[in-house]
């Protein structure tokens, strides 16, 4: 027998003796896992609904007087060295003027005695579209807010300030269900082990006294752990899956729910992830409660 | 460390001490040379050091005073792992067997071959071979809880001796059998013991010791206090070694 066949023989033997245990860990891992999984892809596909209002998402910067070309160079360095942006178009009052105009069609008589430039020089500033351009926006006006001979800077502040704190709250959310992913896992796994350790010490016992290596009586553990926590994650997101898709049919054909447009479950890599963190996890975690064990 | 020729001395123990708090001496100067292949008794009464004596080979205990050496290496320098490789080539047979009793006989024999890697073939054969010698054939699917004191003792022997150690330690091994189990359960130690092992078994079961030819030592609070220096040279590589026996502090 291999070193690798010895240690699968011991992992199913364990798995065997204390199942009842590891069914409770299982089912432990699976909600903690579905708990943290249903926020993050709530939180994802907030973005995403972020993402889809963004199409003509603009800040305007009216400043005091018509920029000269040296002036304008400057404006631009300096948004650019905040962030990189899509477009910036500079709008004369002139320019202004004639957009107003048009935008007045038939009532544009009510124009005629208005001098042409008393409207105020613009920027218009596109940002880079982005999972987080939102958030963003209420950064970049905060800064152009400090350059020179800006009299006002406008965008939709009031619900991007609304979505900002909500998308604030969401990864709080997200983050705390992540620390107590991880809490979860590593003390319901350590603590199973553990009892397995105390239920199986005579045996354990017996295997230092015959001479077994550290890794012959640890590595079972580790595996005994990474197995819980894989098919723990794999069963959370599958729960999770079940209950995206049956959200989605249920509200599909109602009017609000279009707000919605496309609600997408994780791709394949953070799925892989989800599942990788969580083996990781609960191996490590089901290793480090053997460690008290070896030291006696 | 595999046993090298004839006459290599096998266990060596140089005024040996171990005493326990607060003043329980188990051991007390106590030298001794084993060669391989040898069969040595340990005797004396419940208490006279026989089984810290074992422990002190096995490296379950270590010693407070004196050199202890298995298979030419000193047990006290020695690293865990080393420790652990020692250990597989030591089989041990407890007075309280342990034994796991929710396991069958056959998987509680095969533990002691698993921790050493041996092939799950070789583990089964090796596991009923020795089931077989012991008049235990019958047993091999048996949960060990079912069985009696004797048959307890022989599944226990059974484990110490199936991975083919160099050194069969053997504490009592005879207190819960009759004369016929007895007999078959020394028959597989000479048998191991004419194979090469070096065999040391701690009794106070005159019957097994009485009329053999192998080096008897009798222990008495801790102490060696006699001891035949007859070593038998007839069965198989044994080759007994004069023992010092230390009588400086008698």
């Amino acid at each position: 027998m291999n070193f690798i066949a010895a240690i699968f023989t011991q992992t199913i033997r364990n798995l065997f003796q204390t199942w009842s245990s590891q069914v409770l860990t299982l089912m432990t891992i699976s909600l903690s896992v579905l708990i943290f999984s249903f926020f993050y892809l709530i939180y994802t596909n907030v973005l995403h609904i972020g993402s889809q209002f963004e199409d003509d998402l603009r800040l305007i910067v009216y400043l005091d007087e018509e920029p000269g070309k040296a002036m304008q160079d400057q404006y631009r360095d300096k948004i650019l060295k905040f962030d990189k942006v899509e477009k910036i178009v500079f709008v004369s009052s002139r320019e202004a003027f004639k957009r107003f105009s048009n935008q007045l069609k038939q009532d544009r008589d009510i124009l005629q005695d208005m001098p042409e430039d008393f409207l105020p020089p613009s920027i218009e500033i596109y940002p880079i579209r982005s999972l987080d351009t939102l958030t963003k926006i209420k950064r970049f006006s905060n800064y152009l807010q400090t350059l020179p001979g800006i009299l006002k800077v406008q965008y939709g502040k009031q619900w991007i300030d609304r979505f900002y704190t909500f998308i604030q709250l969401l990864r709080i959310v997200v983050i705390l269900s992540g620390v107590l992913l991880i809490l979860t896992t590593t003390f319901t796994v350590g603590h199973t082990i553990r009892l397995t350790l105390m239920n199986r010490r005579k045996e354990l016992e017996l295997l230092r006294l015959l001479g077994a290596s550290d890794h012959y009586i640890r590595l079972p553990f580790f595996f005994e752990g990474a197995l819980q926590g894989l098919t723990g994650s794999a069963l959370g997101l599958t729960a999770l899956y079940l209950l995206f898709n049956w959200v989605k049919l249920r509200f599909e054909i109602s009017a609000s729910f279009e707000l919605f447009h496309h609600p997408t479950f994780f791709p394949l890599p953070t799925l892989i992830m989800i599942i990788a963190i969580s083996t990781l996890l609960c191996g490590c975690g089901s290793f480090s409660s053997t460690s008290k064990f070896l030291r006696l | 460390m595999k046993p090298g020729k004839k006459n290599t001395i096998m266990v060596e123990l140089i005024k040996v001490s171990k005493f326990y708090r607060p003043d329980v001496h188990a051991i007390t100067n106590v030298s001794l040379s084993v060669t391989q292949g040898e069969m040595l008794f340990l005797t004396g009464k419940s208490g006279a050091g026989k089984t810290t004596l074992l422990k002190l080979l096995s490296r379950v205990e270590k010693q407070t005073q004196g050199l202890v050496e298995v298979a030419g290496k000193d047990l006290s320098k020695l690293p865990q792992r080393e420790i652990q490789k020692l250990r597989r080539n030591i089989g041990v047979a407890y007075q309280d067997f342990k034994l796991l009793p929710q396991r069958t006989v056959a998987q509680n024999i095969a533990i002691a071959m698993e921790v050493s890697y041996t092939r799950s073939s070789d583990i089964r054969m090796r596991t009923k071979k020795t089931l077989r010698q012991l008049g235990l054939a019958d047993k091999y699917h048996t949960p060990v809880a079912k069985l009696s004191r004797g048959e307890q003792q022989r599944v226990a022997i059974a484990r110490a001796v199936a991975g083919n150690p160099w050194i069969i330690l053997a504490d009592e091994p005879t207190g819960n059998l009759d004369h016929e189990t007895t007999d078959l359960m020394m028959d597989l130690l000479r048998r191991y013991n004419e194979k090469g092992a070096t065999i040391i078994i701690a009794t106070h079961d005159e019957s097994i010791y009485q009329n053999t030819r192998h080096r008897v030592i009798e222990l008495k609070a801790g102490r060696i206090v006699s001891s035949n220096t007859m070593p038998d040279s007839s069965i198989g590589d044994s080759h007994a070694q004069e023992h010092e026996l230390d009588t400086a502090d008698e």
